[in-house]
């Protein structure tokens, strides 16, 4: 892993967190819309292969439960298997194109999120607060926000060279 | 590498990775509510990170402003916010004192002394299983804060209470709106009495009303306020608007009550610095 690697995540973790502070002062509804981290995780992990991404999601997990301070390791646990599953199935299927890369997404991410509440109610004798049904929409939306993520990065590499 | 080994050694460290967080896991779930000595840790390592981008961010908005946007105007401005904030803590106990019966001398005397035991704070954390369940704000026990030490928003009105004091400079606060919060409260109007739980969903339920109260005891849009049975919140603090009056088939009524304190504004709230239990020496 080179320091440029390093940079990239460092860079992409901090544009989550901010996302997180900034949104969850307008709106706590945008925290259950988009998975953030998840997007940083399966950006890192479709590049660099599954043991980055599982590693990334551990970091980004941790990340997540540290902000919102509830039980460490609930979106770590879910975040590094899915992290691990996105670094293995996208060197078995292509996931460039924006469709295909938007199916992928919607896969894994709402694999996670079952994950994650099973996980959640699992360990903690809560029911999770669905925002009005509001979280059951979030695997679509952060997909949609992650291909027009991807495309913008591709469009600006381009650009570049 | 041979593609076989590869995948081998993948999925070690994924074995292990997840090893490490049911590790992780069962070192916090034992001890339910209470922070554990892990997360203190963690929050003491990770807080200055955290306060360090909030500050940035607010250095970066203070540039603009300062710079950019009227500098002496400012100033005014935020110098007159914080004067609002305390008057209306101040007001806010001004009412309370009121509805006591008690003499003008010991009004101003709980006025001074309720504006020397205000701790503004702010909101860095939410709770991700409820957002209306705790929220983690900047003060620890490093700035004197105890369980039970009430938490307004920047009105005055109710917001929770401190259950836990994660860190040097961190704590937990559980809100009103949490379905396992239980405030002793009354009605306005002919001070009938009920207790007081959140909904989980932003909004809260005044209980044990006996379903044979008429409509002329009780109504919609009256404020409900803290009655100080409970040996927790003082009596006379806002907590919220009854908004629904329901009567079915048992023996109390299903009473809905809207918080008064906007969870979208609560950036900026006050710690009651003062142990719970002397607001009840009297």
């Amino acid at each position: 892993m080179r320091l440029n690697d390093f940079i990239r995540v460092a860079i992409g973790i901090l544009i989550s967190f901010l996302f997180y502070t900034i949104f969850s002062r307008v709106s706590p509804s945008f925290l259950l819309l988009f998975n953030v981290f998840s997007l940083v995780v399966f950006y890192f992990a479709v590049k660099k292969g599954e043991i980055f991404g599982s590693c990334l999601g551990t970091v980004c997990g941790l990340f997540q439960d540290y902000f919102f301070s509830g039980v460490y390791g609930v979106a770590g646990l879910s975040k590094t298997i899915s992290g691990f599953l996105a670094g293995y199935l996208s060197k078995k299927i292509d996931v460039q194109t924006p469709l295909r890369n938007f199916f992928f997404l919607i896969i894994l991410l709402s694999f996670e999120l079952i994950l994650w509440a099973l996980l959640f109610s699992f360990i903690v004798p809560e029911s999770i607060s669905t925002g009005g049904g509001l979280i059951f929409f979030q695997p679509v939306a952060t997909a949609v926000l992650g291909t027009f993520a991807h495309f913008l990065l591709k469009k600006f590499k381009k650009d570049k060279y | 590498m041979p593609l076989f080994l590869k995948e081998r050694k993948s999925l070690t460290i994924l074995i292990a990775l997840i090893f490490f967080h049911f590790l992780l896991i069962s070192m916090q779930v034992p001890l339910g509510e209470k922070a554990s000595i892990f997360e203190k840790t963690v929050f003491s390592v990770f807080s200055p990170v955290r306060h360090g981008i909030l500050s940035f961010f607010r250095s970066i908005g203070n540039v603009w402003n300062n710079y950019f946007y009227l500098r002496n105007v400012q100033g005014q401005n935020e110098q007159m916010k914080e004067q609002i904030f305390y008057l209306q803590q101040e007001n806010n106990l001004l009412r309370n004192a009121l509805q006591k019966f008690r003499s003008e001398r010991e009004i101003e005397e709980n006025l001074l002394e309720m504006h020397e035991s205000i701790l503004p704070s702010r909101v860095i954390g939410l709770d991700p299983s409820n957002f209306y369940k705790s929220v983690i704000i900047n003060r620890g026990t490093l700035d004197g804060i105890k369980k039970n030490m009430v938490v307004l928003d920047k009105n005055g009105d109710l917001v929770g209470r401190i259950v836990d004091a994660i860190s040097l400079k961190e704590a937990r606060v559980q809100m009103i709106t949490d379905n396992e919060s239980g405030i002793s409260v009354f009605a306005e109007g002919n001070r009938i009495r009920g207790i007081l739980v959140g909904d989980g969903e932003g909004q809260c339920l005044m209980r044990y009303v006996l379903a044979t109260t008429t409509a002329e005891e009780i109504s919609e849009g009256e404020d409900v306020i803290t009655s100080g049975y409970d040996r927790i919140y003082p009596s006379g603090i806002r907590v919220g608007r009854i908004v629904s009056i329901t009567t079915d088939t048992s023996l109390h009524k299903h009473i809905v009550v809207i918080p008064y304190f906007d969870f979208r504004y609560l950036d900026q709230i006050a710690v009651i610095m003062k142990d719970p239990q002397e607001f009840f020496k009297d």
